[in-house]
């Protein structure tokens, strides 16, 4: 009795001790965890003007699924002008060129695909990078650590989805001028389903001007993006998000996933949605004569949902492209709904 | 050690010692030569069939002398049957090991823990496989290989990649990313 008593009382008094012992080992955790958080939102705040005002040259590869590809870019900045070049390595010798707000094509002869479909056709980065999503509302940023990318020093940084409408996220980015320098797209069980990186990089404001002059013999394409058009999108953007969707409309979406200033296709229903780092595109188009199958289709990080939809005796064809879950794809491909399908079949002529 | 001795030492390693043999080498004057003798080509042997090294010290004679004193068939069998004892022996504390091994691990660690259980409840990795399903009363997202696609449904298919891709490209402010995953969705796949 006696020795119960005497354990016991111990043992209450152990308890605080206990507790006090465990809050000094966790309180260097939770503010270390605090100014991780904190310190990768500062790196992550440097992202997006690096992308575009670093000056830099080198070659990257990017993989998604069972498909590499490399790309030798040139990226300078100088006057406030972003010049840029970009030349397909393997595969057919495409060449991307950008000189503000002109971009030029140099289009491969061979390939399936006609690449005259690749010139962004509406505003450039510009009327995005203004309009910076608060990531961190749905991903939690952490330091990793440092790390070494085609020999740059860089950071490491972990952006975990906090839920499960969209993947969890690596960036590195170069330490002194914070250029993304590789980047992994993950499942939640960790699985690298897309990746980017830089095997060779020159950071540099001395890019000679024949660095950004087309080489490549070829079909050319040309378009400028004209300033007007420019400030109509983003207009649209900003005043009606859903301006474009026109004849019908989104019943669920993933939260923070808001509609972005997608560049006008000429293909009409179209609206692509970013949470400022995932993004995905919603189709909405009268059937056509080609059957398409439906269902989820997976590249790498990338998912494509089919979805049929009947309205007023017609047929119509939901599709939903991007860089989420095939749950998430689906769950926003099925809640599509067609108000006005005449206004649909007229977009599309 | 003479080599008669050595010969039915290696003659007890491969189960094909005779009785008078192995008595001989049980009665020699120096049993710890003998028992090292023993040990060594024991752990050579383990070694060349990648098995564990048994520990120092096992002394199977008294095993063996006991097998042939109270033998009551084939003499033969039942010391070749101990003769394999000491190897066998040594071998489930080993397997148990490993076991206890994996058990800790597994314990231990908790990011394995943690993945399995994300993997049941997360997105599927793979293409190729049909995806889990998240939700008991959803039906499972239906899976269309790229691969099954003809001619005008991959091109279509593409013609969507590529739209994205162009949101995705300036959209996500992405920069390269952005243009690799056009090119990427241009060359086919």
């Amino acid at each position: 009795m006696r020795m119960n008593t005497l354990s016991s009382r111990s043992q209450i008094s152990a308890i605080p001790a206990l507790l006090l012992a465990l809050l000094v080992l966790m309180l260097p955790g939770v503010v270390v965890a605090g100014s991780s958080e904190g310190e990768a939102n500062q790196w992550l705040e440097r992202l997006v003007p690096a992308l575009n005002m670093t000056s830099y040259q080198g070659v990257f590869v990017y993989a998604r699924g069972d498909q590499v590809s490399s790309m030798q870019i040139a990226h300078r900045y100088r006057d406030g002008v972003v010049e840029e070049r970009l030349v397909m390595q393997d595969g057919g010798s495409g060449e991307i060129v950008r000189r503000g707000v002109n971009v030029v094509c140099v289009l491969p002869d061979r390939g399936r695909i006609r690449l005259d479909q690749v010139i962004p056709s509406g505003p450039f980065a510009e009327a995005f990078t203004r309009q910076l999503m608060p990531i961190s509302r749905w991903y939690s940023a952490e330091m990793v650590g440092e790390d070494r990318v085609a020999g740059y020093e860089a950071v490491e940084i972990a952006l975990k989805a906090r839920d499960e409408y969209r993947y969890s996220h690596r960036l590195w980015l170069e330490r002194t001028t914070a250029l993304l320098v590789k980047s992994h797209v993950r499942a939640s069980s960790g699985d690298v389903m897309e990746q980017f990186q830089f095997t060779s990089l020159e950071i540099t404001d001395n890019i000679p001007d024949e660095k950004f002059e087309i080489r490549a013999g070829g079909r050319e394409i040309s378009r400028s993006l004209a300033a007007d058009d420019l400030a109509a999108d983003e207009r649209a953007a900003e005043t009606s998000p859903v301006a474009r969707m026109n004849g019908w409309e989104l019943g669920w979406r993933p939260d923070g996933f808001a509609p972005a200033a997608a560049p006008r296709t000429g293909r009409g229903q179209v609206v692509a949605f970013s949470d400022g780092l995932a993004a995905f595109s919603v189709f909405v188009e009268p059937a056509g004569r080609l059957n398409m199958p439906k269902g989820a289709s997976r590249i790498g990080a990338t998912t494509i949902y089919m979805h049929a939809l009947e309205s007023g005796g017609r047929e119509f064809l939901v599709t939903v492209v991007g860089e989420v879950p095939p749950e998430t794809a689906r769950k926003v491909a099925e809640s599509v709904r067609v108000q006005d399908a005449l206004a649909l079949e007229g977009s599309d002529s | 050690m003479d080599d008669r001795l050595r010969e039915t030492l290696s003659a007890m390693m491969d189960d094909e010692a005779d009785e008078l043999s192995v008595r001989r080498l049980l009665s020699h004057h120096d049993q710890a030569r003998v028992r090292a003798q023993w040990q060594r080509w024991q752990q050579v042997r383990d070694l060349m069939h990648s098995g564990h090294t048994p520990a120092e010290g096992v002394d199977v004679s008294t095993h063996v002398r006991a097998a042939l004193d109270g033998r009551s068939g084939s003499a033969r069998q039942r010391t070749s049957a101990k003769g394999i004892s000491p190897a066998a022996r040594w071998r489930w504390p080993a397997v148990a090991m490993v076991a206890v091994a994996l058990v800790v691990g597994f314990g231990a660690g908790a990011g394995w823990d943690s993945r399995e259980d994300s993997a049941a409840t997360g997105a599927p990795e793979m293409a190729a496989q049909s995806f889990p399903d998240k939700d008991a009363a959803a039906a499972p997202v239906r899976e269309v290989a790229l691969q099954g696609l003809d001619k005008e449904q991959w091109e279509q298919m593409s013609q969507y990649l590529l739209e994205h891709a162009q949101h995705n490209s300036v959209g996500a402010g992405r920069g390269a990313v952005g243009y690799a995953r056009v090119v990427s969705a241009g060359n086919g796949y």
